[in-house]
């Protein structure tokens, strides 16, 4: 696993034009990228469509990142995230469409797993395990799978209103959470 | 607590709903005007988006190899044809290509069938839209065995099969099809031993072939090589 400073030094290589910087980025972080743009889009072909739009426009344009910025790894989760959802509402599903979809929550390890997990993963983990798993499940479910608001309260069989104010207060006790 | 500690909870919320991507189409407009005026504002989404990229840790999974030099190979063509004339085929080996250069085109004569032996290696080369699919298979003795299921060159042009090693700077030339859809061509052995973690690719040439030694035309389909 490459560290924070070396995928920075990759990126900052690929603005240079430096074609070998960027297959050692492709290298070190197409694993998470890929992961990212399936579970949200779903299919394998438009997984791989989606990922390809990310490491060109991160070629393209690896000058906008800004280092000091967040890491090299969130802004590229960002980009990822951004293209696929983008890509992900283009093709306008039915609303319904979330109740024939795998359980947002069931898949991934769960939020004591995850605090399990090395480094960082080990905080978000354990403050979306203060939440009630409802609650936690909704912030994973829109963050992984790109669910909106109509999806979550689909999903969970709350009013629009009431789903915006739990995300809203999850988001709130997170922040705290994370700041600790 | 540093710059954040001025903004509300409300802020705080919204700034996760915009990292999320919860926000309607008018609230982002509205904080995004917001964001070009507070840096405060900026950093909460840097946080959000730093506190929450992790969860994307436990979804990781590893793209199909043949991706990569579909990527690199949209990224390097485009640059050359931005560099250089418009039009030019996206071909991102082709700025690589002065040992591609140096590898004569050898024309395919189609062969009568031999009897049929198990390929250790194989691949489908098929275009996206379907317009040409092509079975290519190498036999133990070093025969390919190249086969056009569907589709053919465009009227007036030609088509020419490559071979790209993997790690190769450059694609290799196979030869151009013939006018049959089903030939055989014997391989050196040098070519043999890239077709194991290769890509197999078909590209639209004029006729006779790459005056270049490289692709010159769209590539029009391509595939990696199976290893059986």
């Amino acid at each position: 696993m490459a560290t924070s400073e070396e995928i920075e030094g990759m990126i900052a290589r690929c603005a240079l034009g430096d074609r070998a910087a960027f297959a050692a980025l492709y290298q070190a972080t197409s694993s998470k990228l890929f992961g990212i743009c399936l579970r949200i889009l779903r299919e394998r072909s438009e997984a791989e469509d989606a990922l390809q739009e990310v490491y060109l426009r991160v070629w393209r344009k690896a000058e906008s990142y800004v280092a000091g910025g967040p890491s090299p790894m969130a802004w590229l989760s960002t980009v990822t995230r951004n293209l696929a959802i983008d890509r992900l509402r283009a093709k306008a599903p039915p609303a319904d469409e979330l109740e024939d979809a795998p359980e947002l929550v069931a898949k991934g390890p769960t939020p004591e797993q995850s605090a399990v997990a090395a480094g960082e993963a080990a905080r978000i983990g354990a403050c979306l395990g203060e939440l009630e798993p409802d609650r936690a499940g909704a912030v994973r479910g829109a963050y992984l799978e790109g669910a909106s608001y109509t999806e979550l309260a689909g999903h969970y069989g709350v009013p629009l209103n009431t789903m915006r104010t739990w995300l809203r207060r999850s988001l709130i006790k997170l922040k705290e959470c994370l700041e600790r | 607590m540093t710059e954040q500690a001025t903004y509300d909870e409300d802020d705080i919320a919204l700034a996760g709903e915009y990292v999320l991507r919860l926000l309607s189409a008018e609230e982002v407009a509205g904080f995004e005007a917001r964001l070009a005026a507070e840096p405060g504002l900026r950093l909460l989404v840097t946080e959000w988006q730093e506190g929450l990229s992790s969860l994307a840790d436990e979804v990781e999974e590893t793209p199909p190899a043949a991706l990569w030099r579909r990527i690199e190979a949209a990224a390097h063509g485009a640059d050359q044809a931005a560099g250089q004339r418009r039009g030019l085929p996206l071909w991102g080996w082709l700025t690589g290509g002065l040992a591609a250069a140096l590898v004569a085109v050898a024309v395919f004569f189609a062969i009568d069938p031999s009897p049929a032996v198990a390929p250790t290696h194989q691949a489908r080369i098929a275009a996206e839209d379907g317009s040409l699919t092509v079975l290519a298979a190498l036999s133990p003795e070093g025969e390919l065995h190249v086969i056009r299921e569907s589709g053919g060159p465009r009227p007036g042009r030609a088509l020419e099969l490559w071979l790209i090693a993997d790690g190769a700077p450059a694609p290799v030339s196979l030869g151009v099809f013939p006018e049959a859809d089903d030939f055989r061509v014997p391989l050196p052995e040098a070519l043999r031993a890239g077709f194991t973690g290769g890509t197999l690719a078909i590209s639209d040439e004029p006729p006779g072939g790459s005056p270049t030694g490289a692709p010159t035309g769209d590539v029009l389909a391509a595939a990696p090589v199976q290893t059986l």
